[in-house]
């Protein structure tokens, strides 16, 4: 063959040339669609629990779809940033997403047919899966009507407690149930141990930075920020009298430590567990999985009941955290990826091998029937820690999502702080919370109601 | 005849067109990635997202908002306060300790720089998880070792000791490095300088005033000016180490503020405003430093 050009002629000579030639071939490979078996799915995953879970349990589906090949993206912490670029860029955004519970509302922003989910109403509904879950557990997901991911947990909350310590000091933690209850045998176990004068073993700890505890505190009286018509109430009398009753623990009963470090998951909590400083903790189910496996020295001291009640024969738990599988509207076969969801979320086998490494009950209400949720738990000196939280679950409180979260929450994180650290009273602090948060959505509604609108999607 | 005519004008052309190309890249990666950028975030900041697919022109409203915000105030104030700790604090310790690796009476040097070094080398988010369990006001390790000022400090669960905290910790991670610069720059100094120095009477301290830090002007003013630059673009540090800005924006910076407002609030009109407004700030803390330092100064 011969080619049709002078290369002596080319301006630079041969080796130039033969650089441009590799360089236009080497942009052919890069560039061309790579050739695929049948339908892919992206899939993208944000805690590293969940992805080992998968990574183990993919290889199934695909056995079972064989012209399915799904392919799962740990990012980590960055992963709702890059989610948020992708949807808002209308590019780049996996089929199947994992989203946590604080995360969602910036998700939500604008018209309710803008939002990059997929509505999973319909399906839910004609398959028949909304009776078979714990119907609460849709709150957090749900916005103006539309559901726009499966619950992938429920999350109750107990009171682990130290059963050793609380025992030497006389009291017997199964008899408590109310608040009351709780001050009274917190009163009797909150000393000094060195004798300088401070208390340094409290009865609990709790977060005095973020609105984590006392939040566990306000929905396990059905209080919230917004309700479910999405208005502010955090200025509402239980609200106000719940933080009244949080900061008394601190400051009037003395029998509360704020937490050590950041959150609860810090090392130094860890510590302060190990020596006796902290008696009890208000714990989510997948904080007991850290614990297990943090610090797998306490196991045997460690008991749970339900939260203690604020009235004799009210609600024993709340709910903390949480995360939803989804489907992105830029997925091109929502048909396979609905099945992918189903799979991850309520295949038995699955849910059971889940329990297992991360202690976390699912909210299909079928699953509970597995022996494994009976068994005893050594880290709890054989309590079946499985059974207490399925008992608590029907009881499971609301937690209505919206798209104001993230700046509520910013801002309910320094009101908590303001008022423990009685730098403003409770009611200062929250009408004073309310105002801002009411004042933000009012402005932006004002805005959206009116002026120049630039459209971004030009199909 | 007329294929030779073409290929002599293709040459002719390309003579003219090649130095373009040979440049084309930086600028084609510039505009892509730096003037586009730049543009359409100016842009962003007078308007303001209205949910994912559309926007709308607020005009100057964003930053009338910004300067009436008191949490862009405290994270503006926070910024500078660890701004001044760097120039304050880090940069003489650096100093220092470029001077004291200079000295001839130091022994094994080099292990000494690489350790002084070595910090920058970790990845911010490392040294926040660190620090976070040195600063802890019960368990940590300063407040365990150290009983300072009597009593236990709440590094991280009191408003007023968090920068110093993080400001503590900028030492840790940046003096090293900083102090390569020095170094560098005090070994481009004349030995015969000091020598005429000596003849001449002069103790070390005038040696240092009149020899070392006006030759180190240039070093000075370089690391000044970078350092100001890097301090007003903090955010991993106190991100991580202050859990987001806790307690109550007592570590709360303006980049930190601007990611908070883009990706958890999704008001990306009003995070570019805060892009320029930090962008100004830097560009006219810069200018002045650089007159100050003498940079502009002919000589």
């Amino acid at each position: 063959m011969r080619i049709p050009y002078d290369v002596e002629s080319f301006p630079l000579g041969k080796g130039p040339m033969v650089m441009l030639v590799l360089f236009l071939i080497s942009c052919f490979f890069i560039f061309a669609p790579a050739e695929e078996k049948g339908e892919s799915i992206e899939f993208w995953i944000f805690a590293n629990t969940h992805y080992e879970e998968y990574q183990a349990r993919v290889p199934i589906f695909e056995a079972q779809h064989p012209e399915v090949n799904v392919q799962l993206i740990n990012y980590g912490g960055t992963m709702h940033d890059k989610l948020l670029t992708a949807l808002l860029s209308d590019f780049g955004a996996p089929d199947v997403v994992e989203v946590e519970i604080t995360s969602i509302g910036r998700f939500l922003k604008g018209a309710i047919d803008e939002v990059g989910f997929v509505d999973l109403r319909p399906r839910l509904k004609n398959e028949g899966w909304m009776d078979k879950l714990v119907v609460s557990r849709f709150t957090p997901w749900s916005y103006r009507g539309k559901i726009f991911g499966i619950p992938h947990d429920l999350h109750p909350v107990v009171l682990l407690y130290r059963d050793d310590l609380f025992k030497a000091a006389g009291v017997e933690m199964t008899e408590i149930e109310t608040w009351d209850d709780f001050i009274a045998a917190g009163k009797k176990v909150s000393r000094d141990l060195d004798g300088d004068g401070e208390i340094d073993q409290y009865a609990i700890v709790l977060d005095n930075k973020t609105e984590s505890d006392y939040f566990n505190l306000l929905l396990q009286r059905s209080g919230g920020f917004f309700d479910v018509d999405g208005n502010v109430v955090i200025d509402s009398d239980v609200a106000i009298e719940t933080l009244e009753f949080f900061t008394s623990l601190f400051n009037e009963h003395e029998i509360a430590t704020p937490v050590y470090g950041t959150w609860h998951g810090d090392p130094s909590n860890f510590a302060a567990m190990q020596d006796g400083k902290i008696l009890s903790v208000l714990a989510p189910d997948w904080y007991v999985g850290i614990l297990k496996s943090q610090v797998p020295q306490m196991a045997g001291k460690w008991k749970a009941i339900g939260m203690p009640a604020w009235e004799v024969g009210g609600r024993r738990t709340t709910t903390r955290g949480g995360t939803m599988i989804g489907i992105t509207k830029q997925c091109k076969n929502p048909d396979l990826a609905w099945e992918l969801l189903k799979f991850a979320y309520f295949d038995k086998a699955g849910l059971i091998n889940r329990y297992e490494t991360t202690r976390i009950i699912p909210p299909l209400k079928d699953a509970w029937d597995a022996p494994i949720y009976k068994e005893p738990d050594a880290y709890l000196g054989g309590q079946p820690l499985g059974d207490l939280f399925i008992e608590l679950a029907p009881d499971l409180p609301p937690r209505y999502q919206n798209p104001y979260w993230s700046e509520a929450a910013d801002l309910l994180n320094d009101a908590i702080f303001n008022a423990v650290t009685e730098k403003q009273t409770p009611r200062q602090a929250l009408t004073e919370l309310a105002e801002k948060v009411r004042s933000i959505i009012a402005k932006d509604q004002e805005r959206w109601g009116e002026g120049v609108i630039d459209e971004f999607k030009t199909e | 005849m007329n294929s030779k005519r073409n290929r002599f004008s293709f040459w002719n052309q390309q003579q003219k067109i090649a130095p373009y190309l040979f440049i084309a890249p930086f600028y084609i990666l510039f505009i892509v990635f730096m003037g586009y950028p730049l543009i359409s975030s100016l842009v962003m900041s007078f308007y303001e997202m209205r949910g994912f697919q559309s926007r709308i022109f607020v005009g100057i409203s964003n930053f009338i908002d910004l300067f009436r915000d008191p949490i862009f105030w405290k994270s503006l104030w926070n910024t500078t306060y660890f701004a001044l700790g760097t120039l304050i604090l880090q940069l003489p310790i650096a100093l220092l300790l470029a001077i004291l690796l200079n000295s001839k009476f130091v022994k094994g040097k080099n292990f000494l720089r690489l350790a002084f070094f070595a910090p920058v080398l970790v990845a911010g988010v490392f040294v926040a998880i660190i620090f976070n369990l040195i600063f802890d006001q019960r368990a940590g390790l300063i407040n365990n070792e150290f009983i300072l000022f009597g009593k236990e400090i709440g590094w991280l669960s009191e408003g007023k000791y968090v920068m110093p905290a993080v400001i503590l910790t900028g030492v840790w991670q940046w003096a090293g490095f900083n102090m390569i610069y020095f170094l560098a720059g005090l070994q481009g100094i004349r030995q015969e300088l000091y020598e005429a120095a000596a003849v001449d009477g002069a103790n070390w301290w005038q040696s240092f005033v009149h020899i070392t830090l006006p030759s180190l002007r240039p070093v000075i003013a370089f690391v000044v000016v970078v350092s100001m630059i890097g301090s007003f673009q903090l955010f991993d540090l106190p991100y991580i180490l202050t859990n987001g800005g806790e307690p109550a924006d007592a570590g709360s910076t303006i980049v930190m503020y601007l990611y908070k407002n883009g990706f958890q609030f999704m008001r990306l009109g009003y995070a570019a405003t805060i892009g320029w407004v930090l962008f100004i700030i830097i560009a006219i803390i810069s200018i002045v430093q650089l007159k100050l330092l003498g940079i502009f100064r002919e000589e």
